[in-house]
């Protein structure tokens, strides 16, 4: 059985120990089956366990080590993928009823980086319907819980991502990001996610939802491990026509330089619109500590930032456009959450849309204006700590606006990293986003906050 | 958004939603098209072009 101690350490921990061989891949990875054994029941995070993969990829990173081979950080580290990525002979669902028994031929293109680094696959991880709809009771796949608080959710779509980290049933995981599905579980269940640049990493072999507004990134429990997770996925592919050729540098080494001197702007419009206190005094308490690292923080205004409403009409209407077959031939196979939510996008007209990816293409240009003043923005992640499922059951419950869908707008890289928790003991996260490609800086002012505190050492008791 | 132009809409798209659940899209969608009600379309360029080709790169764009 793993301890604590060991489900809860770092990628960089784990592979010391593997090069002084104080530990083996083939351990590490049967004690966290063994645990996800354990606790899995009462979490719900995997949809599918690969325990057999999972052991031969092990044996193959412990082959690997044993020859002295040392090249990849990944090598023999344990991670889940979200089941919306396409993985080659294993189910993948969507947390979907037209696809409970989908096999897909190829792996996604993520999945395949992560493999060449040498990750171990210990299965897939539940996601929301179709990275959408939350999963009402009754539903086919039962929805995730959060580790700090079993009766409230731990964020979506990527929530069993989220929990699986929280947990210490993983050291990585992919999520993807469409209006905040990466940094809201990060930021519900005190785990650190990224939303990289649009483009930066390939969303090829990933379920759509919203092509425009689609995001592939990396979940995990510290900044540094992201920053490893992100080395290996970021790059060209000719599989996604969105897919940048930027050029992708060392995202570790420049972790280590600290704040001093960089400008953070807060945007304090829009995103402290009906702002808990408990998070609003948690953000303000790291701003302070950035101060105290010695960076500049000062208010910043964008102009254009109430039109990040706009987004939903982005969203809604592109993904009816691709569920649209599927929803008008088998609509009882959709949850009802998301049979609506997408039903509601075939009523946008054209022009709607079209307006909407106007507001858009001026919500980024103000954006890029106020980050040529500053190096990076910082807000709250969420406006709230993590609700109750009985509220998000509630039928009258809505569609909830949160604080990470301007930057899908923008196409910005956003990093959602833990500052706080609240007295009852929900995580709390301030969201750090930076200029297109500039993943660096983002994960170099998240690293610092991070290592100035103590967040990333509490864990859920279980 | 009325409830009798979100039934118009329905009507349009071939769209059936439960009577039940007609106040909650209806909620969705107002707020998701206010910003969009709201613009004055006159004051946003027209420019947006639909592909960008940059001399420096290889070949494609970011587009940033």
């Amino acid at each position: 059985m793993a301890s604590d101690e060991l489900s809860y350490a770092t990628i960089r921990d784990i592979g010391a120990r593997f090069r002084r061989r104080a530990l083996s891949p083939v351990e590490l990875t049967r004690a966290l089956l063994e645990r996800i054994e354990r606790l899995d029941p009462g979490l719900h995070t995997f949809v599918t366990v690969t325990a057999d993969r999972a052991l031969a990829d092990a044996k193959a990173a412990e082959t690997a080590l044993g020859r002295g081979d040392f090249s990849s950080p990944l090598l023999g580290i344990p991670v889940g993928y979200k089941d919306i990525y396409a993985t080659r002979g294993i189910l993948t669902t969507g947390g979907s009823a037209l696809l409970a028994d989908w096999i897909p031929t190829e792996d996604a293109t993520c999945v395949t980086r992560l493999q060449r680094g040498g990750a171990v696959m210990l299965g897939k991880l539940i996601t929301h319907e179709f990275a959408f709809g939350i999963q009402f009771p009754g539903h086919r796949f039962a929805a995730a819980k959060n580790p700090w608080d079993l009766e409230r959710m731990p964020g979506g779509s990527s929530s069993g991502s989220g929990a699986a980290l929280a947990a210490g049933l993983a050291f990585g995981a992919l999520g993807s990001d469409t209006g905040g599905s990466i940094r809201g579980p990060a930021s519900f269940c005190g785990i650190v996610g990224l939303k990289p640049t649009y483009g930066r990493c390939s969303r090829a072999g990933v379920l759509t939802l919203s092509w425009t507004l689609d995001h592939t990134g990396p979940m995990a429990r510290t900044v540094e491990d992201c920053a490893y997770l992100l080395q290996a996925l970021a790059g060209h592919d000719a599989a996604d026509p969105a897919a940048s050729r930027e050029l992708v540098p060392d995202y570790v080494a420049p972790l280590g330089r600290g704040v001093r001197g960089l400008r953070v702007g807060v945007v304090r419009e829009y995103f402290f619109e009906g702002i808990d206190p408990e998070v609003e005094k948690g953000f303000e308490q790291a701003l302070a500590t950035l101060r105290q690292l010695g960076a500049t923080v000062e208010d910043v205004q964008i102009p254009g930032i109430q039109a990040a409403g706009a987004y939903t009409a982005i969203l809604l209407a592109e993904a009816f456009a691709y569920h649209e077959h599927d929803l008008r031939e088998h609509p009882e196979r959709f949850g009802e959450i998301v049979r609506e939510r997408m039903l509601a996008g075939a009523l946008i007209t054209a022009s709607e849309y079209v307006q909407a990816q106007r507001l858009r293409a001026q919500l980024r240009a103000d954006m890029n204006a106020v980050l040529r003043r500053v190096d990076v923005l910082a807000t709250p992640t969420s406006p709230k700590p993590a609700p109750t499922f009985t509220t998000v059951y509630d039928p009258e419950y809505g569609f909830p606006r949160g604080n990470t869908g301007p930057f899908n707008m923008t196409g910005l890289p956003a990093l959602a990293v833990p500052c706080g928790f609240t007295a009852a003991g929900l995580p709390l996260s301030i969201q750090i986003t930076g200029r297109p490609f500039d993943e660096t800086t983002v994960l170099r002012v998240g690293h610092t906050y991070e290592q100035a505190t103590s967040w990333r050492t509490r864990h859920p008791n279980l | 958004m009325t409830l009798e132009e979100l039934r118009d809409r329905m009507k349009a798209a071939r769209v059936e939603i439960a009577e039940n659940r007609l106040e909650l899209v209806r909620r969705l969608l107002t707020d998701a098209l206010r910003p969009i009600h709201a613009m004055d379309s006159r004051k946003h360029r027209t420019l947006e072009p639909a592909v960008t080709f940059d001399a420096g790169r290889p070949r494609g764009d970011h587009g940033q």
